[in-house]
């Protein structure tokens, strides 16, 4: 019985993803990329300081032409926390800001030269054609 | 966003994820935008918030090994009453007595649930007790709640099943396998459409006692601390209740080809099977759960037996 509640709430999950990011700017303008691993979206937002949620929003928005939606938000900053990669800050005005911790700057660092190297060894099979 | 929806989108979430983000979500979520999508990412949100709890609570061997052995028992109990009220009180029951392969098969299952009820007395009792002792003494209401669940599923039941024989004359007991087939019903039973609404009722409550059952002590067990138990206790239980239900389900498996032997036609008709289905179909019932019972039973005697690598 549990194992069939699992199932479900796991097939509900997979519907969720498609879902989880709300509004594809890239949809409308074709020029921009598109990328969606909302947690590195969440810590590369964070790399230049802390910021609360709307504000990671629309900088992922300008970053990568993605919107999360608010429960794919706080998934990602879930997680991360839960992993040690981001922080919160005190409460302002309501609104909860989080930073980057150490291991979260060398994790994010790690990840985007990776990313980069990939990028770069792409683009050369592209040149070469 | 309007307040009311935050409030009952926020609620969807599990509860040590709302004592940590509830209020600082729901102040975020209060000045989003609005719309179909949203909400739908936020219950999204929610569901995979809740299967990720569900994978952290993982249970230790102990727990898991209970846990198993519990599903095997409830098991079963679900298809050795299918088994027994199938037979009871048909020409099968009397087929038994008349053939020795049939009877030895039909005292197999007996056996087997005689050393099932043996472990559930010296194991599975006590440490029931011990738990309710300590959830008792820790003031863990939660667990105390979840290990009342199978008693008063049981009495509710037994309760249903003696008011509803009281209000429809007293003799006929509402049971799935007492409602109509290939034999005329007594004059002092009540109307057909009677016995299936009064029967599915009780198929109902059974079937619900033994999940609700096993969904409460599963979740009583997690809860509970079984490290201070010995290992033996588990290893020796868990053998013990694998090589009993594996037994019931060779004896019920043996007994079904035996008849198929020796009085066929009297295993093909409706005369005793669950909900009116022939005697083949409810032993068929029986197998599929028995089957079942035994893989859990075996998965948590392997379980038990891993406890010595930890």
């Amino acid at each position: 019985m549990l194992e069939i509640l699992v199932a479900c709430s796991q097939i509900s999950c997979y519907a969720y993803y498609v879902t989880r990011s709300t509004h594809d700017v890239a949809d409308q303008n074709p020029n921009l990329g598109r990328y969606s691993d909302p947690p590195l979206l969440v810590l590369t937002s964070l790399a230049d300081g802390p910021k609360h949620g709307h504000a990671m929003i629309e900088d992922i928005v300008r970053m990568s032409g993605t919107r999360l939606g608010p429960g794919t938000l706080y998934g990602a900053i879930a997680r991360l926390e839960r992993e040690k990669l981001i922080e919160p800050l005190p409460v302002e005005e309501r609104r909860q800001p989080y930073r980057l911790t150490a291991k979260g700057l060398r994790v994010l660092r790690a990840k985007l030269a990776t990313l980069h190297g990939f990028a770069r060894a792409g683009l050369r099979k592209l040149e070469a054609r | 966003m309007n307040a009311r929806l935050v409030c009952q989108l926020v609620s969807l979430y599990p509860q040590e994820w709302r004592i940590r983000y509830g209020e600082e979500f729901q102040s975020f979520l209060e000045t989003h935008p609005s719309n179909f999508r949203t909400v739908l990412n936020v219950i999204g949100g929610a569901l995979h918030e809740r299967v990720l709890s569900f994978r952290r609570l993982k249970m230790d061997r102990r727990q898991n090994s209970l846990a198993l052995m519990l599903y095997a028992f409830l098991g079963a109990i679900a298809a050795g009453i299918n088994f027994y009220w199938t037979v009871d009180d048909t020409s099968l029951a009397a087929a038994i007595y008349n053939y020795s392969a049939l009877f030895t098969s039909w005292n197999l299952v007996r056996a087997g649930s005689f050393l099932a009820l043996a472990v559930f007395a010296t194991v599975g009792i006590p440490l029931f007790l011990t738990m309710l002792r300590t959830a008792f003494a820790a003031q863990r209401w939660d667990v105390v709640c979840r290990l009342a669940v199978p008693p008063c599923a049981a009495l509710v039941t037994l309760a249903w099943m003696v008011t509803a024989a009281q209000l429809s004359g007293g003799h006929w007991v509402p049971t799935p396998w007492d409602v109509t087939g290939d034999w005329t019903a007594p004059r002092d039973w009540p109307p057909l459409a009677t016995r299936w609404a009064l029967s599915s009722v009780t198929f109902v409550l059974m079937m619900t006692g033994i999940i609700l059952s096993a969904i409460s002590i599963r979740q009583a067990i997690r809860r509970s601390d079984l490290s201070k138990h010995r290992r033996l206790w588990f290893t020796a239980s868990s053998m013990l209740l694998a090589a009993s239900v594996a037994t019931m389900a060779l004896g019920v498996l043996t007994w079904g080809w035996f008849v198929q032997e020796y009085a066929a036609s009297d295993f093909h008709v409706r005369n005793g099977g669950l909900f009116s289905s022939t005697n083949f179909a409810s032993w068929m019932a029986s197998c599929i759960v028995f089957l079942a019972a035994t893989v859990m039973a075996v998965k948590g005697a392997r379980s038990a037996l891993s406890l010595k690598t930890e």
